[in-house]
């Protein structure tokens, strides 16, 4: 590690938050929810045409023509979303020759956490797994997405068009990219349901609403529970910069003296 | 000259709200004219006894309904056509006017184009061999196979507008014991609803104007009065050039390959496109794996802070009683 990351990861402590997400990160996650509620809800009455709530809701679009065109206007917004966030870490890496994200490559110390995490909840250790920037669940969040948008958005354009696609590639694939379209949409809609939105929003540690994605900060406190490896050393650093340059981070103080 | 000169002299011009009064009051009668009750044509009062709803006649399978409904004629096509153009000039002097056998060449003597073409069709030839298994004018153009309910094509209550087409169909098609019969085994209504036309059909509003209904159904692949056989060489959708040329009517440039992965009423299986067949069986089980271990994820974070707070609840208790 450089001494320009260290000071870097310094510079995101200010006055008791640490900075978790940058500006891009932050829209491109707008964009991302955005894009896919608006998916999700012009899309899911398509799988369930036979139900009544169905056909009022397509009528609420002012009817199945204007769903689907809202639902490909959204489709093309995640679509850029992706470019986004593909380019971001382009230009991060090969311009700004930052180094390349390897906090979000899934290792092996992910599944020693998971491990560890279902040790704790059978009672079998009395410690949570400690995570570094990203827990497991979190990466498997990012990379699902991932995952998720070769499906949907590949499928999506299939579907869009039909001629072309079946112009230039064998005859299964638009009624394949049928199927991987509609159940990947399934899946992704159970997921953010039932297990992003419990760990963003229900959790008992988290309740009501964990805001750092909007904001992109944490308080230093929470981060400490939540990212107890990456606290450390960024204290650790800290410390050691002061040393060397007698000017220790104001806002490390506070955090300092927490500690036991 | 300026538009405004054009009125501005004129002798009409003081006269325009007294001229545009009395079109209003013209409008307003006409409305009125139209809007009252219209009543089907019964130079014959034949209704007087026909609408009785318990009028019947004996014949040798039993009782057999001479029920006419006045409600249903008054809003018929035919309704200004007279009983006895249908049902010849002395109805009560033949023993059944019109039966399945016949109804379709007196439908015929109007509308001759049609007639011919059904005589082609798979459901004319049959009928003509004496077969009463199968369609004739009255089954697609009226919801209940009544010859007195039949309603204009294009209204959007009959039985062949074509939001309606398909539950049309479904009458005969999606009866399992009468399709075995002609070896018709796809289920076509239930693969036809799960389809993208079906569900798109489905959901468009009914009020849409027919022009913008313009979804495939039954007919747009299959057609209408001279409907073939899908084995027919000359059914649009037989063989894989004719069934490319029924797509492009809708898909233009579609080719033999885009018709080829079209899967009709048919599912994918281990020898009928394969790759889509282990795709839905893939999506299926791991849809539900990967939701299974998410939905265990979030009960263990639960079920460990339950157990957790339960726990020190119970000690403060404890701590409390010492």
């Amino acid at each position: 590690m450089t001494a320009q990351q260290a000071s870097s990861d310094v510079q995101r402590v200010t006055a008791g938050y640490i900075l978790r997400f940058d500006v891009h990160q932050r829209i491109q996650h707008i964009l991302m929810f955005s894009s896919f509620i608006i998916l999700a809800v012009t899309g899911l009455p398509l799988k369930f045409s036979d139900n009544a709530v169905s056909q009022w809701w397509i009528a609420v679009w002012g009817g199945i023509d204007n769903t689907r065109m809202i639902h490909r206007v959204a489709g093309l917004v995640m679509a850029a979303d992706f470019l986004y966030h593909i380019s971001y870490i382009f230009i991060s890496m090969v311009l700004l020759k930052r180094p390349f994200p390897l906090k979000m490559m899934p290792n092996l110390n992910d599944f020693r956490d998971f491990i560890q995490d279902l040790k704790y909840t059978f009672g079998l250790s009395k410690e949570k797994a400690k995570f570094d920037r990203f827990s497991y669940r979190e990466k498997f969040d990012y990379w699902a997405v991932g995952w998720g948008l070769a499906m949907m958005v590949g499928g999506g354009l299939i579907l869009m068009f039909p001629v072309t696609a079946a112009n230039h590639l064998p005859n299964w694939v638009v009624p394949a990219a049928l199927v991987a379209h509609s159940d990947e949409a399934i899946l992704a809609v159970g997921w953010i349901v039932i297990v992003h939105m419990f760990f963003a929003h229900l959790s008992p540690s988290i309740f009501p609403f964990n805001k750092s994605i909007f904001t992109g900060t944490v308080p230093l406190a929470k981060y400490k529970e939540e990212h107890p490896l990456e606290y450390d050393r960024i204290l650790a650093k800290a410390g050691m910069e002061s040393d060397r340059k007698e000017e220790r981070p104001a806002a490390m103080e506070v955090v300092a003296s927490e500690q036991p | 000259m300026e538009p405004k000169a054009l009125f501005d002299g004129h002798p009409l011009h003081k006269l325009l709200p007294v001229i545009a009064g009395i079109a209003l009051a013209i409008a307003a009668a006409l409305d009125l004219k139209t809007s009252a009750q219209a009543y089907d044509l019964d130079s014959n009062n034949c209704l007087a006894c026909h609408s009785s709803p318990s009028l019947s006649k004996q014949n040798g399978q039993g009782s057999v309904s001479l029920f006419v409904s006045a409600n249903e004629l008054t809003a018929s096509a035919h309704r200004y056509l007279d009983c006895t153009s249908c049902h010849t000039d002395k109805p009560h002097q033949v023993q059944t006017p019109l039966t399945k056998q016949s109804l379709a060449q007196k439908c015929g003597t109007c509308h001759a184009y049609e007639y011919k073409l059904h005589l082609t069709s798979i459901h004319g030839q049959k009928l003509s061999n004496g077969n009463s298994d199968v369609a004739t004018c009255t089954d697609c153009h009226s919801t209940d196979s009544n010859p007195h309910s039949v309603v204009r094509v294009l209204e959007p209550t009959a039985s062949t507008y074509p939001k309606n087409i398909a539950q049309t169909c479904a009458k005969c098609h999606n009866n399992p014991q009468l399709m075995s019969k002609y070896g018709i085994v796809e289920k076509v209504y239930e693969s036809y609803m799960r389809s993208f036309h079906g569900k798109a059909m489905k959901l468009a509003s009914d009020k849409l104007a027919v022009e913008l209904l313009n979804k495939a159904t039954c007919t747009n692949c299959h057609g209408t009065h001279d409907i073939m056989e899908v084995n027919d060489p000359g059914a649009p959708v037989a063989g894989m050039a004719n069934l490319a040329k029924t797509c492009e009517q809708c898909h233009p440039g579609a080719g033999v390959t885009f018709a080829s992965g079209f899967l009709g009423h048919k599912e994918a299986n281990p020898s009928f496109l394969p790759p889509v067949y282990w795709g839905e069986r893939f999506f299926y089980i791991f849809t539900r794996a990967v939701l299974a271990v998410g939905g265990l994820m979030v009960s263990f974070e639960i079920g460990r802070w339950g157990v957790g707070h339960i726990a020190a609840r119970i000690r403060r208790s404890r701590e409390q009683d010492d």
